[in-house]
């Protein structure tokens, strides 16, 4: 009994240091005074008034949720059907492709970063939102075929083959049999690519401008001015989004998806 | 279906396999396999683990090309033919229920893909699962039903389109003894009630003897027999396919004429098997007798029904409640051993581990095989 105690001691305390920077920003966020500042000079709400007021605010906003939701549609075909050719094709250099799905997590992002930067400039795609969530899915991409690749790996081959016995071509076999088996999987990668991608920073600040700039450069703008206590209630309010992202996840399909993942 | 067309469509059989052969990477796991399976019979493919079991069926049902050889089903080859055209249904080895849909579901899924008319699919599926006995169970995913349960819709749902060949992978092989039992007589009803052409496969020789008609041995990729149960327990041609069906002794000699087997010295009468070479006098042979056609007598004596006799030392005895199993040594044949078996134990006296007794059998009984390909030439 002393031991679990002591677990739970132990637990609880590492889940207090992981909330703390967030408890903190909800803290600051809720003070009545003019300078951002822990424990809060007083509670309020107005400093969710003036962000709920900031056109400049809103508008990053919105632009972060079209990055993500570009991100995920591109994201969703194209990791499944990776993942999925992967596991179940025997093809040449498969184990070279596997590797260059892997790549964008061993370049240094500000690598990556400064590359699509060049790439885009060239396209002349640089005025647009829509290349920040290419850009997104393309950085990203690995943790979408992993989730997906989790679901195919604990499918049994044999399905496709008791679908085929059944009658079944190779596209109904594909519609009808693996898909819905790997959808948890799928669902679970676009919700992360949709996570990553609205708070997305480090290359979204080398893509955008002042007429394209997401939620997480116009915070980090900001910030290099003044720092007021609307920019934590931001803050906060793109935590609970986060936070709303995962809790919905664990409610559709369970986040031990990602313990099998491997 | 084309078969039925033919004007001899009757005497057409439903498998005609003719050197089949397929090799992964350095194994060999099918060697020329040649057999015919006529119309609504029922075949045991029977074989130890890595025989070549499953290859054949992968073959069947057209999951895998062979390398070599030619496969017709109903008359009409089928090389080019992909398995979701083939009128094959499979029960598989792991069952491979589809997870994400519920029993009925499950039945219905090979209806659907065969575009049946959707307004009689729900009355099909009923039927079949009420043929294997899931009445109402129908609502039920998968991991919501027993293990037998499972077994039962994934029968249905490989009979429901009325394929004309049902593959069994060994299905029953992760049930426990009653149950299996209970299944075995089960497809025996079931593949009766539809006479539909089966092919089933198992490493259980009682399952083999108790379900088919006829029953393909295999070891290593070979078919090394190809015959009706009786047949095989009688007249086994080949020492692996006795070794295989309960044969728990083998005697290493020398053949002789009579025919015999002269072991260390002492000449033991017994006959050949129909369809095994027979062993040529002089050169080495092999003697098989099962533990059950043993006798046991006082030392000295030639117990009744026998033909010939060795002196044997009780090694151990094992009771088994309805027979008892004797471990005995020979030391007349240079130490070789035997199993016998008692299975009247209650009417006769017990022997006792160190006893020793006279070991007989009928010559009927000892089968005589060539060896002279596994022991090579004499000195
Ligand atoms: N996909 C494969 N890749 C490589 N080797 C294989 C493959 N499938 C089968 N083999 C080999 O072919 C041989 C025959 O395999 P098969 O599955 O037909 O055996 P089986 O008689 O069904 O055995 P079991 O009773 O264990 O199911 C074995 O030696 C096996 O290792
Ligand atoms: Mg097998």
């Amino acid at each position: 009994m002393r031991g679990a105690a002591f677990h739970w001691g132990v637990a609880a305390l590492v889940a207090l240091f992981l909330a703390a920077p967030s408890l903190v920003v909800l803290g600051a966020s809720l003070t009545a005074g003019n300078i951002v500042q822990f424990p809060p000079d007083g509670l309020s709400l107005r400093w969710y008034e003036r962000v709920l007021a900031a056109r400049d605010l809103r508008a990053a906003f919105g632009r972060s949720l079209w990055v993500a939701t570009v991100c995920t549609l591109l994201a969703v075909p194209a990791g499944t059907l990776a993942a999925v050719a992967m596991a179940r094709w025997r093809f040449r250099h498969a184990a070279a492709i596997q590797l260059y799905l892997l790549l964008p997590f061993t370049v240094p992002l500000i690598g990556s970063g400064i590359g699509l930067m060049l790439l885009f400039g060239e396209l002349r795609l640089l005025g647009s939102v829509w290349p920040v969530g290419v850009a997104c899915c393309v950085i990203n991409l690995p943790f979408m075929t992993w989730a997906v690749a989790a679901s195919v790996n604990g499918l049994d081959p044999e399905l496709e083959r008791a679908a085929a016995n059944c009658g079944a071509g190779p596209v109904q076999c594909f519609l009808l049999v693996v898909l819905p088996a790997v959808a948890p999987g799928i669902v679970a990668g676009a919700l992360l690519m949709f996570i990553l991608a609205l708070n997305e920073f480090l290359v979204s600040l080398l893509l955008v401008d002042a007429r394209t700039v997401t939620l997480p450069v116009q915070i980090y703008n900001s910030i290099r001015s003044i720092i007021t206590p609307d920019l934590a209630a931001v803050s906060t309010v793109y935590v609970l989004v986060a936070a709303a992202a995962i809790l919905l996840l664990d409610r559709l399909v369970g986040l031990d998806i990602f313990l099998k993942a491997k | 279906m084309p078969a039925a067309a033919h004007p001899a469509a009757a005497d057409i059989p439903a498998v005609e396999a003719r050197g089949l052969a397929r090799r992964y990477g350095d194994a060999q796991a099918l060697r020329a396999a040649s057999f015919t399976v006529a119309k609504g019979r029922f075949l045991t493919v029977l074989g130890p683990s890595g025989s070549g079991k499953s290859t054949l069926l992968r073959l069947i049902a057209g999951f895998e090309r062979a390398d070599a050889g030619d496969l017709r089903l109903f008359g009409r080859p089928v090389e080019a033919v992909p398995p979701h055209r083939r009128s094959v249904g499979m029960v598989f080895q792991r069952l491979a229920l589809f997870p994400h849909m519920t029993a009925a579901d499950n039945v219905a899924f090979p209806l659907r893909m065969r575009r049946w008319d959707a307004r009689d699919i729900p009355a099909r599926v009923e039927r079949f699962l009420a043929l294997v006995r899931l009445e109402g169970l129908g609502r039920r995913r998968p991991d919501e039903l027993s293990g037998g349960q499972q077994q039962r819709v994934a029968i249905a749902r490989a009979l429901v389109f009325e394929p004309q060949l049902l593959l069994l992978d060994e299905p029953l092989a992760s049930l426990d003894a009653k149950l299996r039992e209970e299944m075995q007589l089960e497809f025996r009803r079931i593949q009766r009630e539809l006479g539909v052409t089966t092919i089933n496969v198992t490493h259980d020789q009682r399952e083999a003897l108790v379900m088919s008609d006829q029953v393909i041995v295999m070891e290593g990729g070979r078919i090394l027999q190809d015959a009706a149960p009786e047949t095989l327990w009688r007249e086994p041609a080949h020492p692996f396919v006795a070794g295989f069906l309960g044969v728990g002794t083998f005697l290493e000699g020398v053949a002789a004429d009579g025919p015999a087997l002269d072991v260390a010295g002492r000449r033991l009468p017994g006959r050949t098997t129909a369809g095994a070479p027979a062993p040529r006098p002089g050169h080495p042979a092999q003697g098989a007798l099962r533990a059950e056609r043993v006798t046991l007598g006082p030392a000295g004596t030639l117990p009744p029904g026998s033909d010939a006799a060795v002196e044997a030392v009780v090694e151990d005895a094992i009771f088994e409640g309805d027979r008892i199993l004797y471990e005995l040594r020979l030391p007349g044949l240079g130490g070789a051993r035997l199993r016998a078996i008692d299975a009247d134990p209650g009417a006769r006296a017990r022997h006792a581990p160190g006893d020793r007794v006279a070991a007989g059998w009928a010559r009927g009984d000892f089968l005589l095989f060539d060896a002279s390909d596994r022991t090579g030439r004499l000195p």
